[in-house]
C-alpha cells in the first residue's frame, strides 16, 4: 500500500516552547491510525502541520504525494477539526456547496455527500442552528465532497449520539475500503481501539509507542486479578510480581506481572477465594503507562 | 477555479450581511441619518449639495469599508471558521479580495442614500458629478478595507470593533469629514494633510470644484500598497 501521509523528524516550536520534537508518522492508503497522547502531547500541532495550517521544519512532510502548504494538495484531504462554529448566515446545502467549489468539484459532489452524512432534507437550514452531532456531521459532508485520499479526524465523534456514530464509523469504513487512509484523534480509547489499525502514542512531542491496540497491550506486563478472599492485603503485597493491592467493593484488586504464580499462591492460602478474575491491560491504561500521567486523552 | 471560488466567496459575505441586517445599522444607516440631520439643520446655507456628498460620502463610505471587512474576518477567526477555509485550500488573496470585495456594494447603497438626501434638501444636482464623485468614493475604499482586514486578522472581534471605531471616528473628524477644518483648532487641522480619508474627501471634491487631483491619487495609492502588505502579513501570520 502507498502512503497518503509521510512525515519524517518533524520539529516545531513555539519560541522557546518545542511542541513537537522530531516526529515520524505515516498513514497508508487504505489505513486508519489512531493518534493518541495526553493534552498538551503536541498531536493538534501535529494535525495542524499535517493539514497545512501551520509550517514545523521537516526531513519530509507529503500528503497525498504534495506539501500541505499548497492549496491544491490541501484540497485531496477531508478535514474534521475541533471546535468549529459555522456561520450564522449559511445554509447546509451553501456551506457543503462551498467546500465543493473550492475543491473543483460539481455541484452533485455536494448533494452526495449530504446524503451520505444523513443531512438530507436539512439543505436549507442554517448550519449555526443544526445540533452539536448534525454540525459535525456537516463538517464531515464538506470532507468527503472530493472524494479525499486521506481524513484527518479531530475528535470527529464528539457531540454524536451511539446512532450517528455508528453512521459516522460506517461512512467511514466504507471509505477506508475505498483506499482512503484516515488520521484520527480521540479521547474515546477503546473507540480508538476498536476502529484504528495502528496506534500511535505521542507525549511531549515525541512518539513514545507505536504499534496496532493488541501490540501496545501487550507491551504493559501488568495483569488485573480481581478475587474475594481472606488474605490479608500485606500478605499479598509481599508476594513476588505484585506492584499494587487495593480493595474495592470487597473485591480485592492486584496489579501483577506474573499473574499465574500470584493466582496459584493466592489458592494456596486461601482455598475458598472465589469470585476471581484475570484481566490485561486496557489500552487506557496502557497509555497512562506510557505516559506517566494520570489523565488520558487524546 | 479561482473566479468560481472568488464568486462563491462574495456571495457568502454578501448573504452574510443581507441575513444579518443589524451590522448595516451602524455602518449605513447611521452615516445617511447624520446626513439627514446636518442637511435638515444647514441646508439653508446651501451648502449640501454635491460638495458635501464628497466630504459625508467619504465618511459613509469609510463606515462601510472600514469596518465590515474586519468585523467579517475577526468574527470568521474566532469561529474556526478560518481555519476551515484555510484546510479547504481557499488561496490568501481570494479570500482578502472577497471580503474587500463585499463591502463596496454597501458602500454603494449609503452613497445612493447620501445622494437621496441631497437631492431632496439641496435641490437637483449635476447627475455626472455626482457618478464621479461616487466613482472616486468607491475605488478610493480600497485602502480602508485593506486596513480593515489586517485588524481582523489580528484581533478578537471585541477588539476589532473597538480599534476599528476608534480608528474611523477620529480620522473622519480629523480629516474634516464631519465639520469644516476651519472649525477645529489650527494644530489639529494640519493634521488632516497626512491622514488618507483626507485625501479621499478632497478626491472626491475635485470632481466638482477642481483642483489638483494628483497628489490625493499618489497618496491613496501609496496607502493601498502599505495596506495591501499589512492585509497579507497580518492575515499570514493570524492565529486560526
Amino acid at each position: 500500500m502507498e502512503h497518503v501521509l509521510e512525515v519524517r523528524n518533524l520539529v516545531h516550536r513555539y519560541g522557546d516552547h518545542t511542541a513537537l520534537a522530531g516526529v515520524d508518522l505515516t498513514v497508508k492508503s487504505g489505513e486508519c491510525v489512531a493518534l493518541l497522547g495526553p493534552n498538551g502531547a503536541g498531536k493538534t500541532t501535529l494535525v495542524r502541520n499535517v493539514i497545512g495550517l501551520i509550517e514545523g521544519k521537516a526531513d519530509l512532510i507529503e500528503v497525498a504525494g504534495g506539501n500541505p502548504r499548497r492549496a491544491e494538495t490541501r484540497r485531496r484531504l477531508g478535514v474534521v477539526q475541533q471546535a468549529v462554529g459555522f456561520p450564522r448566515s449559511l445554509t447546509v446545502g451553501e456551506i457543503v456547496g462551498g467546500a465543493a467549489v473550492r475543491r473543483g468539484c460539481p455541484p452533485e459532489a455536494a448533494s452526495r455527500a449530504i446524503a451520505e452524512m444523513g443531512l438530507t432534507g436539512l439543505e436549507k437550514r442554517r448550519a449555526a442552528k443544526l445540533s452539536g452531532g448534525q454540525q459535525q456531521r456537516l463538517q464531515l459532508a464538506m470532507g468527503l465532497v472530493a472524494d479525499p485520499v486521506l481524513l484527518v479526524l479531530d475528535e470527529p465523534t464528539e457531540g454524536l449520539d451511539v446512532e450517528a456514530r455508528r453512521r459516522f464509523w460506517n461512512t467511514i469504513r466504507r471509505r477506508l475500503d475505498n483506499g482512503a487512509g484516515v488520521l484520527i484523534t480521540t479521547h474515546l480509547v477503546d473507540e480508538a481501539a476498536a476502529v484504528a489499525d495502528r496506534v500511535v502514542v505521542v507525549d511531549r512531542g515525541r512518539v513514545v509507542a507505536e504499534g496496532t491496540p493488541d501490540e501496545l497491550r501487550r507491551t504493559l506486563p501488568d495483569r488485573r486479578i480481581e478475587v474475594r478472599t481472606k488474605v490479608p492485603v500485606s500478605v499479598i503485597r509481599a508476594l513476588d510480581s505484585v506492584h499494587s493491592v487495593e480493595v474495592r467493593d470487597g473485591r480485592t484488586v492486584i496489579a501483577a506481572t506474573d499473574s499465574e504464580q500470584v493466582v496459584s499462591t493466592l489458592l494456596d492460602l486461601d482455598p475458598e477465594a472465589n469470585d476471581l478474575t484475570v484481566a490485561t491491560a486496557s489500552l487506557e491504561e496502557v497509555l497512562v503507562a506510557l505516559t506517566h500521567h494520570e489523565e488520558v486523552a487524546a | 477555479m479561482n473566479t468560481r471560488i472568488f464568486r462563491t466567496e462574495v456571495r457568502d459575505e454578501l448573504l452574510g450581511i443581507v441575513r444579518e441586517p443589524t451590522a448595516l445599522f451602524f455602518s449605513v444607516l447611521v452615516p445617511v441619518a447624520f446626513f439627514a440631520l446636518f442637511a435638515t439643520m444647514f441646508s439653508g446655507d446651501g451648502g449640501f449639495g454635491v460638495e458635501s456628498l464628497a466630504t459625508y460620502g467619504a465618511f459613509g463610505v469609510l463606515s462601510v469599508v472600514l469596518i465590515n471587512p474586519g468585523i467579517s474576518l475577526a468574527d470568521a477567526r474566532e469561529r474556526g471558521w478560518l481555519r476551515v477555509k484555510r484546510a479547504d485550500g481557499t488561496p490568501l488573496g481570494v479570500t482578502l479580495s472577497a471580503k474587500v470585495t463585499a463591502a463596496l456594494p454597501y458602500a454603494i447603497v449609503t452613497l445612493a442614500g447620501i445622494t437621496l438626501v441631497a437631492r431632496l434638501t439641496a435641490g437637483p444636482l449635476d447627475v455626472f458629478q455626482v457618478l464621479r464623485v461616487i466613482g472616486v468614493l468607491v475605488l478610493g475604499a480600497l485602502p480602508f478595507s485593506l486596513f480593515s482586514v489586517a485588524v481582523g486578522a489580528r484581533f478578537s472581534l471585541n477588539a476589532a470593533i473597538s480599534v476599528l471605531n476608534a480608528l474611523l471616528i477620529p480620522s473622519v473628524i480629523l480629516s474634516g469629514l464631519w465639520f469644516p477644518l476651519e472649525m477645529l483648532p489650527m494644530w489639529l487641522g494640519e493634521i488632516a494633510g497626512y491622514l488618507p480619508p483626507y485625501h479621499l474627501a478632497q478626491l472626491a471634491l475635485a470632481q466638482v470644484e477642481g483642483g489638483a487631483v494628483w497628489g490625493h491619487v499618489a497618496y491613496l495609492v501609496g496607502t493601498t500598497i502599505v495596506g495591501a502588505i499589512a492585509a497579507a502579513l497580518a492575515y499570514r501570520s493570524a492565529e486560526v
